[in-house]
């Protein structure tokens, strides 16, 4: 459905985006995952042909982003950042200046407006001005605008963003459900949203790619969860620490370090150790001084990446 | 050209659902309905004179020309384009020709309304008992209405180059009175900068074209093309703006 290949985009002297390449499936839901100013709008726009890449190519469907654009935009349901409607006009007056847009019929305009704000759930607010609205009713409106031409694909930028959060599972809900019928690529800065709703997710940070997986692939990568093991023991050997611990847990991958009498290991493992951990402590005797189990989670994941690439730009710089 | 009809009703429909547009409408019909009666005092009842006056050989009429396009185009790209309408518009199956025409020409069409007012004076006149000269009523509005058009142009052009609306209005305003005296100030300055002047004045001159034909109630297919080509002008420039705007942003 789509093919992306080293795009770059440039403002100025600053790159947004930087040589990403990336192909999504029909009937993929894609989460493009990054912190403010990671490149994921830009990308967005790159997509619908908005902005123009600087260099590199993005093809949607079969066709050019740039050289054949109207029938990328034909095939492409966009939100916007800030769910740019016009406020002076009613919701169904918004429907149906999108729909003239798409070339479709006056009954097929009606027939797909009554589909879409069912499914928005502002079949009630279709009489309603669109700058009367709250902000989350726009956010649903500008989603059934996005949704009415029934594209190939949808491309929503933070659907989610200004919402309270009883809204935002409204949206997110919203989002799930549409993933089952459409191509789908959101945007988002906040992990727990894009988890729920996509079924693969590309991190992006200072706009590159630092990964690319389902969420399984990208916890696995990230190192899986991990058991933090402190003791204090005066007569004890690290070697003696580490096969040790190497018996007791002989799944886990191990790390360790010793500082004096006090020696620290991280164990890498599926499922928590922490009990045999603590009878073999009690066992030999040793002080526990810390015993921590931490799950895997993206948020640990994005923070890690995020702030990996950092330093590892500051050291290049 | 379908995607031009849909950006026009679209436009058309928006300029009438904002205050700005009633408010200029009711300036400009309450100033052509005093000169009117006022003139009509004063000359006399010397009807074509009075009309011809509210069409083309008024100050008021050459001050309303200036002003109103810029403050009806002045918002249609530079404000889209922050608020992200644009966007909306741009990401669209419609080409940036057709969005920049469309919006265009629904700015045309509400001054068409607001100076169909006049030729709506003569027939209340023609009610009341005293025949206007139709022929050169109905020319003087056609040229109205072109230049309308043409001054629409240069404001959609200002729109697509400046970053705010007020700046918008601001350079079309300007360039609108510039266009407006070209002529006069290629001949009154000498030299070599009037040497210059000259040629492209000779090619802009809107006054002229306008007095040899339509005030007069002749129509010349030269002048009506005159109008269609400078403003098609500046509607290729403002699409070619708006294209380029995608690299600057």
């Amino acid at each position: 459905m789509i093919q992306v290949e080293r795009i770059s985009r440039r403002f100025g002297s600053l790159e947004a985006v930087r040589d990403l390449s990336f192909e999504v499936a029909r009937g993929e839901v894609v989460g493009l995952l990054g912190l403010n100013g990671a490149g994921k709008s830009t990308t967005m726009r790159m997509l619908t042909g908005y902005l123009p890449v600087s260099s590199g190519s993005i093809s949607i469907g079969g066709h050019d982003v740039l050289t054949d654009s109207l029938a990328v935009r034909r095939q492409v349901g966009y939100l916007a950042e800030g769910v740019p409607l016009y406020k002076e006009h009613r919701v169904s007056e918004m429907l149906r200046f999108q729909g003239r847009l798409f070339g479709l019929s006056r009954a097929r305009i009606k027939e797909r407006t009554a589909h879409v704000l069912e499914r928005v759930g502002l079949t009630d607010r279709a009489r309603s001005l669109v700058g009367n609205l709250s902000k989350g009713m726009r956010q649903r409106v500008g989603i059934a605008v996005a949704l009415l031409p029934a594209p190939d694909l949808l491309i929503l930028d933070e659907p989610t963003s200004g919402l309270d959060p009883l809204q935002r599972v409204g949206v997110r809900d919203l989002c799930r459900e549409l993933a089952q019928e459409h191509t789908v690529i959101i945007s988002s800065h906040i992990l727990p949203e894009i988890e729920a709703v996509c079924d693969r997710l590309i991190l992006l940070h200072r706009g590159t790619k630092v990964a690319d997986g389902t969420k399984a692939e990208l916890l696995s990568a990230e190192g899986g969860s991990q058991l933090a093991v402190r003791v204090k023991a005066e007569r004890l050997t690290h070697e003696r620490f580490r096969a040790d611990l190497a018996k007791a847990v002989p799944e886990a991958e191990l790390t360790s370090s010793q500082e004096g009498p006090h020696h620290e290991a991280f164990l890498r493992c599926p499922a928590d150790p922490s009990g045999r951990v603590g009878r073999l402590a009690a066992e030999r005797g040793w002080v526990l001084t810390r015993l921590a189990w931490r799950e895997a989670s993206l948020e640990h994941l994005f923070g890690r990446l995020a702030s990996g690439r950092m330093e590892e730009e500051a050291a290049q710089a | 050209m379908k995607g031009v009809t849909v950006i026009f009703r679209r436009e058309l429909a928006g300029l009438f659902l904002t205050p700005l547009a009633w408010v200029l409408l009711l300036a400009a019909v309450g100033l052509n309905g005093f000169l009117l009666i006022a003139m009509l005092r004063s000359s006399g009842g010397d009807v074509n004179g009075v009309l011809n006056f509210l069409l083309g050989l008024g100050g008021a009429y050459w001050m309303l020309m200036i002003t109103l396009p810029p403050l009806l185009t002045m918002r249609s790209i530079s404000e889209e384009s922050k608020s992200g309408q644009l966007e909306f518009l741009l990401t669209a199956p419609v080409t940036d020709a057709a969005v920049v025409v469309g919006k265009h020409l629904a700015v045309c069409a509400f001054l068409a309304v607001l100076w169909s007012v006049v030729p709506l004076y003569g027939l209340v006149l023609q009610l009341t008992g005293v025949t206007p000269d139709w022929g050169q009523l109905g020319m003087g509005y056609l040229g109205a209405v072109l230049v309308s058009a043409l001054f629409s142009g240069i404001g959609m052009l200002a729109s697509a180059a400046s970053s705010t609306p007020l700046l918008a209005a601001f350079l079309g305003f300007v360039f609108n009175i510039a266009v407006l005296l070209l002529p006069l100030g290629a001949s009154s300055v000498g030299g070599r900068v009037g040497g210059l002047l000259q040629p492209i004045a000779e090619r802009l001159n809107v006054l002229q074209h306008l007095q040899t034909s339509f005030m007069r109630g002749a129509f010349d297919t030269a002048d009506l093309f005159f109008f269609l080509a400078w403003t098609g002008l500046f509607l290729f420039a403002s699409v070619r703006i708006v294209e380029a705007r995608r690299w600057w942003t």
